[in-house]
C-alpha cells in the first residue's frame, strides 16, 4: 500500500524473479500475477494444467514442471490429464490404468505400452461358466483367466479332452466312456 | 504491488479463464477494448475450465477441475463461494439459465450433464447416457433449450434437449473432429461451434438445419462466445482470445495476455439480460 506514507509501504513481490504481484483487496493477500512459463499459484509454486513438478521444491528437491508422462495413453484434447505435483495420470485411455497409464485396467490384458492403440489392452472376456467365481479379470500380460477344474483355453471357454459339461459352472466332468465301446 | 483486482465496471465484457485467474476484457460495440483487460478474480490454486455469467445478479460461475468444484463470485467485488464440491469428476462446461435460476454443467469423467439451482441446491443428473467427452454446454432460456458438444474421437456430436433433459436429439455428427467451443446468440438464433479437429468454425440455426462454414484454418480452439456479429474463441496454440467477424468470415482481432499459458472457457457478460420471458412461466 503506497498510500500509508512510510518507507516500508512498498515491499518486493514474494515471487520468482521477473514475476509481478498484486494484493487482493478484500483479503489483503498477495498473489503473483505473471509466473514463469509453465508455473502458476499464489507464489508460482504449482505447475500449469498438463504439467507436473514442484518448481519451488516445497516438498523435496526442486522439480521443474514437465508435461504429463502417461505413455501416450492420454488424450491431448483432455484437461486435467495428470496430478500437477506428483504426475499421477488421471485420465488414461485405451483401457489402460496405473500411475503412468502403464498397465491394463481391471478386466483387460495385453501390453499398455504397445505403439498401436489396437495392440494395447483387450478385454479378458472370461467365460462365465468356466471361470472361478465368474471373475471378469485375467492375468495382465497373457490374459489367462482363472479356470475351474479341467477347464482350458485363455478365456476358460472349453473342457480339457476327455471332459464335458462346461455349462455346469462347477468345472468339467470326466466323460467316463467305456474304453471297449469308444472309438478313441 | 498494485491492487489490480477491482470490481468489474458496468458494461458488456468478455470473461475468460487462464491459469488460476478469470480475466475480463471490456467490449466496445462488438469489439474488444484490449487496453482495459484486467483480472476479475484470482483463484491461484485452481485450474478453471468453464466460465458462465448470470446477468441478473452479475455473478461469474466457474468449474474447477483441481478441487474439483463449482464456484461463483460477484463481479462487483466479492469473495469466491464454493457451491458444489461432492460427486464431481472433471467438471468442464457450465451454463446459466438466468430466467429459471439454474446452472447446468458437463462432467467428462462421470460422463453426465447435471443441473442445480444457483445456490447449489436441488442438484440432479439430467443426462447420463451416450456421453463420452462432453465439454461445452450452452442454454437458450427464452426457448427452453440446452445445447452441448461431445468431442468423443470416435463419434463427436452436437446435441440439443429441452432444459429438463427431454426431447434429446443430435444436431450435427458428420464432418466433426473435436468440437470444443460452442455458443448460441439469442438475437440471431445461431448456434456456432469451433472445432480443434477440423480447424473450422461453423454455424447453424438449430430449427432449420442449415449448417454452414464461417471460417477454416483456425488453430486450436477451446472455448467460444458470441456478441453481435462477432465470435470469440480461446486458442491453445496461440494462447490468445481471437475475434472472428462471422459475416465476413475472417479474423479481425487478437488479444494475447502477458502470461503465456493456455486459455480455457470464455463467456459474454452482457450489461443487461437479453429480453425475453421464461418458457416455464408461459405454461
Amino acid at each position: 500500500d503506497a498510500t500509508v506514507g512510510t518507507p516500508s509501504d512498498c515491499k518486493p513481490c514474494p515471487c520468482p524473479e521477473g514475476a509481478t504481484c498484486a494484493v487482493v483487496p478484500k483479503t489483503r493477500e498477495v498473489v503473483c500475477t505473471s509466473c514463469p512459463t509453465g508455473t502458476t499459484g499464489k507464489r508460482c509454486e504449482l505447475c500449469d494444467d498438463g504439467y507436473f513438478g514442484d518448481p519451488l521444491g516445497e516438498d523435496g528437491p526442486v522439480r521443474a514442471c514437465r508435461a504429463c508422462k502417461c505413455n501416450d495413453n492420454i488424450d491431448p484434447n483432455a484437461v486435467g490429464n495428470c496430478d500437477r505435483e506428483t504426475g499421477q495420470c488421471l485420465k488414461c485411455i485405451y483401457n489402460t490404468d496405473g500411475f503412468f497409464c502403464d498397465r491394463c485396467k481391471e478386466g483387460f490384458y495385453g501390453n499398455a505400452l504397445a505403439t498401436n492403440p489396437a495392440d494395447k489392452c483387450k478385454p479378458c472376456s472370461c467365460s462365465p461358466y468356466g471361470t472361478v467365481d465368474r471373475q471378469t479379470s485375467c492375468l495382465q500380460v497373457t490374459g489367462q483367466c482363472q479356470c475351474l477344474p479341467h477347464v482350458t483355453n485363455r478365456d476358460c471357454s472349453a473342457c480339457e479332452p476327455g471332459f464335458y459339461n462346461l455349462q455346469s459352472g462347477k468345472g468339467c466332468q470326466r466323460c467316463d466312456c467305456n474304453p471297449i465301446g469308444s472309438t478313441n | 504491488p498494485r491492487p489490480d483486482v477491482q470490481p468489474v465496471p458496468p458494461g458488456t465484457h468478455l470473461l475468460f479463464a487462464q491459469s488460476g485467474k478469470i480475466e475480463y476484457i471490456p467490449m466496445e460495440g462488438s469489439g474488444m477494448k484490449i487496453s482495459e483487460a484486467k483480472t476479475a478474480l484470482h483463484l491461484p490454486e485452481k485450474v478453471v475450465i468453464g466460465v458462465a455469467y448470470d446477468c441478473v445478479e452479475r455473478m461469474v460461475y466457474w468449474t474447477d477441475i483441481t478441487t474439483p468444484a463449482i464456484g461463483k463470485a460477484d463481479l462487483q467485488g466479492g469473495e469466491p463461494v464454493q457451491l458444489i464440491r461432492s460427486d464431481l469428476g472433471s467438471p468442464e462446461g457450465i451454463a446459466i439459465d438466468h430466467l429459471g435460476r439454474t446452472m447446468y454443467w458437463t462432467d467428462s469423467m462421470k460422463d453426465r450433464i447435471e443441473v442445480a439451482s444457483l445456490d447449489g441446491a436441488q442438484r440432479r443428473v439430467l443426462i447420463d447416457t451416450d456421453l463420452v467427452n462432453p465439454r461445452a454446454i450452452i442454454t437458450d432460456p427464452n426457448n427452453g433449450y440446452l445445447y452441448w458438444a461431445d468431442w468423443n474421437r470416435n463419434a463427436p456430436k452436437i446435441e440439443v434437449a429441452h432444459m429438463d433433459g427431454t426431447s434429446r436429439r443430435v444436431l450435427a455428427k458428420d464432418d466433426l473432429g473435436l468440437p470444443n467451443g460452442l455458443t448460441y446468440d439469442p438475437q440471431t438464433s445461431l448456434l456456432c461451434w469451433a472445432d480443434a479437429g477440423t480447424h473450422k468454425v461453423e454455424c447453424m440455426n438449430p430449427n432449420q438445419n442449415n449448417r454452414r462454414q464461417v471460417m477454416e484454418g483456425i488453430q486450436y480452439p477451446f472455448g467460444m462466445a458470441s456478441h453481435g456479429k462477432n465470435l470469440f474463441y480461446t486458442d491453445w496454440r496461440r494462447n490468445a482470445v481471437i475475434v472472428i467477424d462471422s459475416y465476413a468470415g475472417r479474423e479481425t482481432e487478437e488479444f494475447q495476455p502477458q502470461k503465456r499459458s493456455r486459455l480455457y472457457g470464455i463467456a459474454t457478460a452482457y450489461a443487461q439480460c437479453p429480453s425475453g420471458q421464461n418458457y416455464c412461466s408461459v405454461n
